[in-house]
């Protein structure tokens, strides 16, 4: 966490080792959020492991995910929900039956 | 996590929700943090395209509904006034097995939903209370149980 100071004309300045680090050039966008916790910076595109999920593809399944994407981002935010609202887990006792049993007699952490 | 790389894979930058949870999952992997899911995002995550999924289920630990017991809290958490679809991921944390580690419940359940936060830290007292009282009446491995926090992903963000 870096502390930053607000100057006379509501600019911060963001450490030189946190610019490096993050790999912001001028020009970069940010987000600023207003959280109940304060403020948040966001920094634009990828995070570095998402990043690097893409990074390490291989161009045949760039070219697969981008087909994949094109093909999910052409449903309907409706369409879309149904997908993960797919086997929604019912509460009712008459449901019961698919869970998994524990041994008791090992400590459960 | 899984649009941001749809999203990613189109050339466009994530939505704030996204990248708050894409942050939030490399910050605690990061810290050598086992992550988990639900057994139903396990079943959905499987049927989805594997460029996208694979990394996800590797990275993640599916969490067993255990028997009698996550029902029967999922129940009590609707009496709560919590709706079945939180109710269910809440008592997953509680009673979800890692049949890995044989472990039952998380530490904690880290939601975009910033109401389902709210509503838990609201109503933590009434929760902690029906919680001991259910598992003072279980065998005694389950006794030892203590409720997980449920934090909103901006407050995982905002901790040092």
């Amino acid at each position: 966490m870096e502390r930053l100071i607000v100057n006379a004309e509501g600019k911060v300045v963001i450490p030189p080792e946190v610019i490096q680090r993050r790999g912001l050039r001028p020009g970069d966008e940010l987000m600023l959020v207003e959280a109940a916790e304060g403020l948040l910076v966001y920094q634009g595109g990828s995070d570095p492991e998402t990043a690097a999920w893409w990074n390490s593809l291989s161009e045949d399944e760039r070219r697969l995910a981008e087909v994949e994407a094109r093909r999910y981002a052409a449903l309907t935010t409706e369409e879309q929900d149904v997908i993960w609202n797919e086997e929604m887990e019912s509460i009712e006792a008459a449901a019961e039956g698919d869970e998994v049993e524990v041994p008791l007699n090992k400590r459960l952490a | 996590m899984y649009e941001a790389r749809v999203r990613l894979a189109l050339g466009q930058p994530p939505t704030m929700q996204q990248a708050e949870a894409a942050n939030v999952w490399s910050r605690l992997r990061a810290l050598g943090i086992p992550l988990h899911i639900t057994a139903q995002t396990e079943h959905i995550l499987q049927r989805r395209p594997a460029v996208f999924a694979t990394a996800l289920l590797m990275h993640t630990r599916a969490l067993q509904k255990g028997r009698y017991y996550l029902r029967r809290w999922a129940r009590r958490l609707r009496d709560i006034s919590f709706s079945p679809e939180d109710a269910i991921v809440l008592a997953y944390g509680s009673f979800g097995l890692d049949l890995q580690v044989q472990r039952v419940g998380v530490e904690a359940i880290v939601t975009n939903d910033v109401k389902l936060a709210a509503n838990f830290t609201t109503r933590f007292n009434t929760i902690q209370e029906h919680f001991a009282n259910m598992v003072s009446q279980l065998p005694e491995p389950y006794q030892e149980l203590t409720l997980p926090i449920v934090v909103a992903t901006a407050e995982v963000l905002a901790e040092e």
